[in-house]
Parts: structure tokens; sequence; C-alpha cells
């Protein structure tokens, strides 16, 4: 059998890794616009200088090549017949498949401001390619803007303050990680960030960018009336699940690739998975889809179940942070917050009726892990008698005589 | 696979297991010789206290689906096919920290010197004698078995 993987980033090579465990002898192909297998989420270390493009991979540098798999790289899908069972690439080669997985991934988005998208030194983050372009950009540039203070911004930032760029990060919200951090967590890593020369300006709203005769963006206008001036730009305002190459093809989606839990599509021998479906953003989970696709394209009965997608960690600068589930809620919520504080660390925890709704853990992030498993099984805390920072994995200890594997007992 | 089984009720708290795994990763120390107070001096195992039940050890399982391997996007932390054990590449380990985030037991923590790093058991794989915390249990609370994988 010829299974084709569309994509090679967490979901796809999750998936190629499995299918080579469970069956050597399947035939894999793995096809990519990229023309090397990288983590986006090392991307600010290869900008920073911290590490070369072999660094920022997460598989062997043969991976391929000893796994037995045919990587077709710089190729790029622009249709699919699942009538015929062929793709097509932008180069006239039909490719055939017996079972297709779809890993496409996401793309970031500019936001329609005049002028945003017609810049040429306006550049998202969020491949290797992406990274190149800004490397370069900055080899002859003093100040590089950042919009949107998101995970990516944040990302982007460090890196062009690594390189000794003036930053100024622009960010519509009134704090910078507003998704994953609250007020207070959120403000430790914008002094960090102001320590180390950048520049935030919140509650921010980017109205045009003014461009030069070559197209090139010289600075960005805010709806304060205030002025930025710019050599580039980058842009971190969110991604889009990327499957334009589907039109007509009958595989269904809507705001993402449509899947079951078993991460079939409406199409027979169709699969999807990873941030194409445009149902969580994390690594993760993206392996994890990629392997139950992989499972059950080989005959297997793996189901999506692990869903839950409200959950971070950001570290710079040394300083470290856990973030999962509700942890700003709204005032009408009915919830208890207790928050624990020293000079290192900022703790809080979001709970409601002894369920956990959320928890910060900033500075000291060790054996946090347990907190996650409490928060998306809703596991009911009320009746252990002790101070709920005291909660630990003992507290619902249990062991698997067999397998001497833990497990939870509630 | 060869897995630390563990008898909860046989654990008394002696914390033999903290100092002997801290020892095993502190290049020339011996259980006796060896620096408690150096900031790289760390435990990979944990002896939880509760009035009511009492000790619970809780130790890196290199469980048979790792949530700590599948959460890796540095492709630093890979499930050895042969040992079953979970290899760490602190090299290759960019230090974001999804694996403390994933492990659903709490077992896993950045390193305290640095904060770069993680800290988990590597089953004393350079050592001839297995792990080192199960030598240095006196009550047999922990031992190694083999189990399928």
């Amino acid at each position: 059998m010829k299974i084709v993987i569309i994509g090679a980033s967490a979901a796809g090579i999750s998936a190629a890794k499995t299918l080579k465990v469970m069956d050597p002898n399947t035939e894999v192909v793995i096809i990519s616009k990229d023309d090397t297998i990288h983590s986006r989420c090392m991307l600010h270390k290869y900008l920073g200088h911290e590490r070369d493009a072999q660094g920022i991979s997460f598989v062997p540098q043969d991976f391929c090549e000893a796994n037995n798999i045919t990587w077709m790289k710089n190729t790029r899908v622009i249709g699919v017949d699942p009538q015929k069972k062929i793709l097509k690439t932008r180069h006239h080669q039909e490719i055939t498949y017996d079972k297709l997985l779809i890993t496409t991934g996401a793309a970031y988005f500019i936001p329609p401001v005049p002028g945003m998208r017609e810049a040429h030194n306006a550049f998202g983050f969020r491949d290797l390619s992406d990274a190149k372009l800004i490397d370069n950009a900055s080899k002859n540039s003093k100040n590089a803007i950042v919009v949107g203070a998101g995970l990516v911004g944040m990302d982007a930032a460090f890196a062009l303050l690594e390189l000794g760029l003036n930053v100024t990060v622009i960010e519509m919200a009134d704090t910078v990680l507003g998704l994953q951090l609250d007020p207070k967590a959120a403000g430790e890593y914008q002094k960090i960030f102001e320590g180390a020369g950048a520049k935030f300006l919140l509650s921010e709203k980017v109205d045009s960018v003014e461009l030069d005769n070559h197209q090139n963006a010289t600075s960005v206008h805010l709806a304060s009336g205030k002025i930025v001036p710019c050599d580039f730009i980058i842009v971190a305002a969110g991604v889009r699940p990327s499957y334009d190459f589907l039109e007509g093809s009958g595989i269904a989606a809507n705001r993402g690739i449509t899947v079951g839990d078993d991460m079939r599509t409406n199409i027979d021998d169709v699969y999807a998975a990873g941030d194409v479906l445009g149902i969580s953003g994390i690594w993760p989970n993206a392996m994890n889809q990629g392997k139950i696709a992989a499972t059950n394209m080989l005959g297997g009965s793996a189901v999506y179940k692990d869903r839950y997608a409200l959950k971070n960690t950001a570290s710079f600068y040394g300083l470290n942070t856990l973030s999962l589930g509700n942890v700003n809620p709204a005032d009408e919520v009915n919830c208890e917050i207790i928050k624990r504080e020293d000079k290192n660390n900022y703790q809080k925890i979001v709970s409601n009726d002894g369920l956990i709704l959320g928890v910060i853990f900033q500075g000291d992030i060790g054996n946090t892990g347990f907190w996650q498993y409490l928060i998306k099984n809703k596991i009911d805390v009320s009746d252990i008698d002790k101070p709920i920072f005291d909660l630990s994995y003992a507290d619902f200890y249990g062991i698997d005589q067999d397998s001497g594997e833990y497990c939870y007992t509630l | 696979m060869k897995r630390i089984m563990i008898d909860r009720e046989k654990c008394d708290g002696c914390l033999n297991c903290n100092v002997a795994c801290m020892s095993a990763h502190q290049e020339g120390s011996n259980f006796y010789t060896v620096n408690l107070q150096a900031p790289e001096s760390e435990t990979r195992n944990f002896i939880k206290f509760d009035a009511k039940t009492g000790y619970t050890p809780v130790f890196c399982r290199h469980c048979d689906s790792p949530e700590c391997v599948m959460s890796c996007m540095s492709g630093a932390l890979e499930k050895d096919p042969i040992t079953g054990h979970v290899k760490y590449d602190e090299e290759q380990c960019a230090g974001c920290f999804m694996c403390v985030m994933n492990c659903p037991y709490g077992v896993l923590k950045p390193d305290n010197k640095t904060r770069t790093k993680i800290i988990r058991c590597d089953f004393c794989e350079d050592k001839a004698d297995g792990p080192s915390c199960v030598a240095a249990c006196p009550k047999e609370a922990i031992m190694v078995r083999e189990v399928s994988l």
C-alpha cells in the first residue's frame, strides 16, 4: 500500500513514524513545500542565530532514508482528485496514492490593513523560509516592528532583540500574551523584554502602513495617531488552516478540514491531522492526531480523545510559565481565585466548586504536569483535605500491578 | 522492557533514592561524598508525604505511550525501541517545557540551575547495576522488573 502524506511538520512526521513502526512494508511518501524538516516552535532560535537550520530540525538528518520514506521536498500540491486517487503538483507532476493524509498545517494571516499586504518588507513568521527572509531584511536594518504580542510575536521580538535591533511590538489588547496569561504574569514578560530593549505599544491598532516608491513599508500609522518608523515589519496576527488546494475535490472543510474522531475526512481513504483541522494549534495534539490517523490508515481503530488544547508553556530570558485552562475568568463566572507569590514565583489557581478551571505557574514550573490532567478530566478535588497548592499526583495515586504504569485513582 | 516497580506500602520515606539519584548524576561522587547542596544536584524521583496516606514514591514510568515524547517539539525526547526507555538529548532540547506540561504524573521539571533543560530519569543507563535508586532502597519498595512493552 502507498500512503502519501502532504506536509512535513508535527502531524505528518508523527504519522510517518507511526506507519513505519506499525508496518515497515508500507510505502510512505512525504510531500512538502519546504526543503527542510523543521520545528516551527524553534524558528526564533534560528532567527536569533542560536541554531542553524539543522539545529531546529526535530528529526535526525537521515530520518527519511533511515526509515525508507520517500521525501519529495520543494513540492507544492495544487490539487487532489479523490476519484482517481491522484495529486497534482505545481510542477505538473501527478502522484498516485492508495491512502492520503493531509497535514498541511496553517499559514499566517496578514490583516487587510491598507499597505500591509502590499509591503514587500512585511513578513509572516511561520516557516523557515519566512525566517530566512527576515534574517536577510534584518541585515541592513535598525528598526523592526512586530504586530501582535502572542507567542509567535514574542518569539519574533525575542529573536530580533538578539540580533541587536530596535524592536517595537504593537498589540491591540492591553497586555502581551493575552490568550495565555493574566495581566500580572504577562507584565513580568513585558518587563523583561523592555529590559532587553523592546518597546511595547499596547491597546493600539494599526491603521495603515506607509510605503515608499519600492513598496517597502517605512512607517506604521496607529489609530491613536502615533507614527512608528520601521525598516521592516513582522506580522504575527494569527494563522488560518491552509487547504486551498482542496477546492473542487469534495473534501469537506469549514475553517479547517472536517474529520471524525478517527481523523477520516468525508472522502474514503483521505485523512487529515494537525493545524489544518483548525481545532488546536498545539504541538502535542498535532503529534497525537498524526499518530491516530496513521493507526487508522493501517486498519486500526484509534480515537482522538485527548482534545484539550488550552495549554501553553512560555520560556523567555530564563522566566518559565505554564498556563492551563481559563486563567482570566469573566466577572460573571462564579469561581474562586487563589494566588501565591514570592520574589521569583507567581502562581494562580482558578477553581469552582472543587473543579480546577485554570492555573498559572510562573517561575518554578517543576512537577506541574498533573494539573492538566485534573483540569481536562474535570476531577473534583473538594474532598481532598489539604491546601490546593499542596496537591500532587500522589493524591490520586494508582498503579497497574502488571505493567507498573501509573493511573489515576478517583 | 525493564521498569521500576513500586510497592508504596513498603516505602518509609528515607529518601535514600533521592540521594542515590543525585549522586548518580554527580560525576565522581558516591552515596557518602555527594554534594547535596550543589545547585545542579537534583533528584529525578520524588517521595510525597501525606499524613493520611503516608509515603508515595513518584518515579518516571518510561510510559508505554509517553506523553513527554509526544509533546517534544525539538526531537530531544525519544522512546528507545529496544530498551523501551525514554532517552533525552540535552543538546537538542530547546527548553520549551511542553513535556513538563504534558506529563500526567508531574514527574518532569526544569533544572534548578539554568532552567533551560529538564531533569528526568535516564534509568542509570550507563551503570552496569541498573538504577541507583533501586540499589539504594533498603526496603525493596522499588525494584526493577521486566514488563512487556
